[in-house]
């Protein structure tokens, strides 16, 4: 199993979300994030005041997915979460040793 | 060791069950089981207890089991009082194994072991002990020791209750605000939520802590207006009981199905279950709520202060006692419907809720006002003043809790208590409605820095009634529409301003707001906010800076008011640099969006708008517009044309002239000549040179509204400046220069220049601290440095002066090089 987690630009989620439905993968996490990667920051002006936008805001999506299937999420999420810009955020995949379903003690892939 | 009988499932238990699910009474079902458990408490007792504690003990039931009221699966909470401390160690084995007997007959306990001394002491840590025992039963054992005890208690409870009543309160309140002080939860527990079971028995217990005689025995039912929502409540949480087979008190989705389609239920759809369910936690909690803040003002003898000091805010109408609100003479209510909506208006003023005995009148009074209503009747003044209010949100809700919102407004009974099963909402759609109104209001005094921002934009709008209104009505349509509920939201918004007789700017600006609620959380959910194209597309959605403010705090309420933790900063950040993307495009369009060939009824109008920026036309609206011509046509002759008007309070000074250098600087001197104090400013240029000044300004000296000769002199006086006759400079002479505050209060200024944004001019933005006169000296300091103004807009919030500058330099942009000195010379203006 492979624990998939993916940072991308907030407006992106639901289209993310979308295409993996339409894949089968309906389990995730998302988190609200702030960080840069390459993109840095930017300064924004209000009546005359700067204001230094160090870490920009990021959506945070995590899921644990059989690793047959692993290739296959990361094409769909970098197809839907796509803009071609800087910024478009970043996916990193880790081995997962062990899942556990706590109703029935499921473990697994059956556990996904 | 015996093994008693499980009570949980035992044929008495099964017959009560049955029984319960045939008619939905718990009574029998709670006193049931309280019997089967407390023989079996005492048959352990007797076994384990009684022959290793052979100088006595008594086991008593305290709490829920003491009033005989246990639930199929509540806790069963035991007193064990011993004479002495258990000292030996056979004695704490005897009490261990009576105790692990009951619990592997299946009971839940709670115990505790204490002598009488013990029992009348207050243990920090557990007040939750001492409030027991108010509940308490002998069961069996020594009754001598019990006795004992009884005759210490009523001097301790006497002795003590203030300090009790005290802690009760504090524990109630952490407890509530775990449930954010609401009882309009979708999916609320029965039990520890307002309006649930604790609250029904912290108002028994306040009670019984006040009143002597009940600390000696048990009183008949203090709440008997309460019946019908105890009995109700008890009987929902039996069935949630037996439904998961374990003490789980919470309401969920399922549970509020299934409630609903039981042979007791008193309505056969959950959506009106559930009304049926808040109706009678509303007057629990209302109860609750009077007692727990008896209670806390009778402990704090500052709050006894600054409630005598209140109680000066009672006027001819209304009279302040102990922190509420009642009315003088209440039989006017008969006579006069709308004193009902002036005592809301005093509450939304004072912050000072109206009392039980205002709410039972208005309670009678409320078909009078139902009727009252039916009828188109003019009564937005009266609901625009409660709107306009800093504490609307509590009259708001007040008027809901008392029925006022409902009998004003069909539209709005729609939503009361309405669950919408939604997994991001957390409560009911009215008390969304409420909580969104109370997040504007909570603004005020906010020290959170993220939301500091957004309670300057709430200091800059100009009409918080509307921005109010709005959310009053933003979700209306979620009772009765099939798909997206905006338009229907808008059209029940329109259809009940219409009928209190609302102006049509206020109706519009409602039906923008409430129709365009949802744009901005759609934008943050699906447009990249760092593209050209979505600052654009905002700008184009809200078209003036002044609806993009309002669209900004209807988003930020909206969203505020889904669940505690909707609005986060991150959501904070994301929500502002919308606000910020699409503020900056709409303050660049100003110059560079322009009227191009305008449809009108004349040539000669046509070319009076041509080449103004769009931004006119959008904030002004047709008869204005038509009166600006006709400025305009007057002007023609004699080069100039002034018009002086008064305005709720207020004046506008209209100039219509030819463009020259210094021109809006000698208008705004003129006027900060005679001492007037200019709010707002607006100045457009036309592509036939021609100018339309726009001042709006207030006149503190009062020297207009009393000498009404003067505002001719005013109107004389700014022909001759326009037109070069009349050296601005000798009328500001002859003022006294106002005293700065303090360097604390003062607004440190800012002056901005953004050369990019327009395609011909510069724009300059000055923010500063306000003064007479500050508006001529900013111009004359722009027009000193050759700048040509072309567009102004001037704003005011409170002290502080927000002013937009759009400025060419012969025909041009302002030049890098020139940009510092203008600066600083414009600093000097702001820090003079």
């Amino acid at each position: 199993m492979k624990k998939i987690e993916a940072i991308i630009q907030p407006f992106k989620l639901d289209d993310v979300k979308d295409a993996l439905k339409e894949i089968g993968i309906d389990g995730m996490t998302a988190t609200e994030v702030r960080g840069h990667g390459r993109q840095k920051g930017h300064k924004e002006v209000y009546r005359g005041r700067e204001y230094q936008v160090d870490l920009l805001p990021k959506i945070k999506i995590e899921m644990v997915v059989p690793s047959a299937r692993m290739e296959e999420v990361i094409r769909t999420i970098v197809t839907a979460a796509r803009t071609g810009k800087i910024g478009d955020g970043k996916i990193f995949v880790y081995d997962v040793a062990e899942a556990v379903r706590i109703r029935n003690d499921d473990r697994g892939d059956a556990a996904l | 060791m015996t093994i008693v009988a499980t009570p949980h499932s035992s044929p008495e238990a099964d017959e009560l069950r049955a029984a319960f699910f045939r008619d939905g009474d718990a009574f029998p079902v709670l006193a049931g089981r309280s019997a089967m458990v407390e023989a079996a408490v005492v048959r352990s007792f007797d076994e384990f207890i009684a022959p290793a504690l052979p100088g006595g003990a008594a086991l008593l039931a305290v709490g829920g089991f003491g009033r005989r009221e246990l639930f199929p699966h509540s806790d069963v909470d035991l007193l064990l009082l011993v004479p002495v401390e258990l000292s030996e160690a056979g004695q704490r084995d005897a009490v261990s194994r009576f105790l692990q007997n009951l619990w592997d007959s299946g009971l839940r306990l709670g115990h505790s072991v204490r002598t009488p001394t013990e029992c009348c002491e207050v243990h920090d840590g557990n007040v939750e002990l001492s409030i027991s025992l108010l509940d308490r039963r002998f069961l069996a054992g020594d009754p001598a020791l019990f006795e004992r005890m009884e005759e210490k208690l009523p001097r301790f409870f006497s002795a003590r209750r203030d300090e009790l009543s005290r802690q009760l309160c504090r524990l109630t309140r952490v407890r509530q605000a775990r449930y954010s002080d609401t009882i309009y939860h979708l999916e609320p527990n029965v039990k520890e939520a307002p309006g649930g079971l604790r609250d029904y028995q912290l108002a028994r217990w306040l009670s019984q802590l006040r009143n002597a005689q009940s600390y000696r025995r048990s009183e008949p039912d203090p709440f008997p207006e309460l019946a019908n929502a105890r009995t109700f409540l008890y009987s929902v949480r039996c069935f949630l009981h037996y439904r998961t087979g374990r003490d789980s008190n919470l309401l969920g989705f399922d549970a509020q199905e299934e409630l609903a389609d039981q042979p007791f239920s008193p309505a056969s759809d959950p959506a009106a279950w559930m009304r049926v369910y808040f109706r009678h936690a509303r007057s629990i909690h209302r109860t609750a709520a009077r007692w727990l803040e008896e209670c806390e003002a009778a402990g704090s003898s500052l709050f006894s202060q600054f409630r005598d000091w209140r109680s000066r805010l009672s006027n001819a109408e209304f009279t302040v006692s102990r922190e509420s609100v009642l009315f003088k003479s209440p039989q006017l209510l008969a006579q006069d419907t709308e004193l009902v909506l002036r005592l809301f208006e005093f509450t939304a003023r004072h912050g000072i809720r109206p009392a039980p005995d205002s709410e039972q009148r208005i309670a009678e009074h409320l078909s009078a006002l139902e009727q009252h209503r039916s009828a188109p009747r003019p009564l937005w003044p009266r609901l625009e003043a409660i709107l306009s209010l800093p504490n609307a949100a509590i009259a708001l809700r007040s008027m809901h809790e008392c029925g006022v919102l409902n009998a004003m407004f069909t539209e709005w009974k729609e939503i009361d208590c309405l669950v919408l099963r939604d997994f991001h909402h957390r409560y009911t759609v009215d008390e969304h409605t409420l909580v969104s109104i109370q997040e504007i209001d909570g603004l005020r005094g906010n020290q959170d820095p993220l939301r500091l921002r957004f309670a300057e934009l709430l200091d800059e709008i100009e009409r918080p009634e509307i921005l109010r209104f709005a959310l009053l009505f933003h979700d209306t349509g979620k009772a009765t529409a099939r798909g997206p509920h905006t338009e229907v939201s808008a059209a029940l918004a329109e259809q009940a301003l219409t009928r209190i007789a609302a102006p049509p700017d206020v109706r519009d600006s409602v039906r923008f707001l409430i129709e365009r609620h949802l744009d901005f959380s759609s934008v943050l959910n699906s447009r990249d906010l760092g593209e050209e194209g979505t600052a654009r597309f905002l700008a184009g959605r809200v078209e003036t800076v002044e609806r993009l403010k309002y669209l900004t705090l209807v988003t930020y309420a909206d969203i505020s008011a889904v669940h505690p933790s909707a609005m986060s900063p991150w959501r904070l950040d994301q929500l502002w640099r919308l606000y910020l993307i699409a503020y900056n495009e709409l303050t660049l369009e100003l110059d560079s969006d322009r009227i191009e060939a305008p449809a009108s009824d004349s040539p000669e109008k046509a070319e009076f708008l041509d080449g103004f920026p769009r931004r006119y036309l959008l904030t002004h609206n047709a008869p204005e517009i038509e009166a600006h011509y006709q400025i305009r046509k007057l002007s023609i002759e004699r080069g100039v044309a002034v018009d002086v008007k008064r305005l709720n309070g207020v004046y506008s000074l209209t100039v219509v002239t030819r463009d020259r250098p210094f021109l809006f600087a000698s208008v705004a001197g003129a006027l900060a000549g005679f001492g007037m104090n200019i709010l707002k400013a607006e100045a457009f240029g036309n592509r036939h040179s021609e100018v339309l000044d726009v001042f709006i300004f207030e006149d503190p000296n009062r020297t207009l509204d009393l000498n009404p000769a003067e505002i001719d002199r005013l109107h004389f006086t700014v022909e001759r400046v326009v037109l070069g006759r009349m050296d601005v400079k000798e009328l500001l002479e002859r003022r006294p220069r106002p005293a700065l505050p303090s360097r604390r209060s003062r607004v440190e200024p800012r002056v901005s220049f953004d050369s990019v944004g327009s395609s011909r001019a510069t724009l300059i933005e000055i923010v500063a601290q306000d003064r007479p006169g500050l508006l001529y000296d900013l111009a004359r300091t722009i027009s000193s440095a050759g700048g040509n103004i072309e567009v102004v807009l001037v704003d005011t919030e409170a002290h502080k002066a927000i002013d937009v500058f759009y400025v060419t330099f012969g025909g041009g942009k302002l030049t890098s090089g020139a940009e510092i000195p203008l600066r600083e010379a414009l600093l000097s203006v702001c820090r003079t």
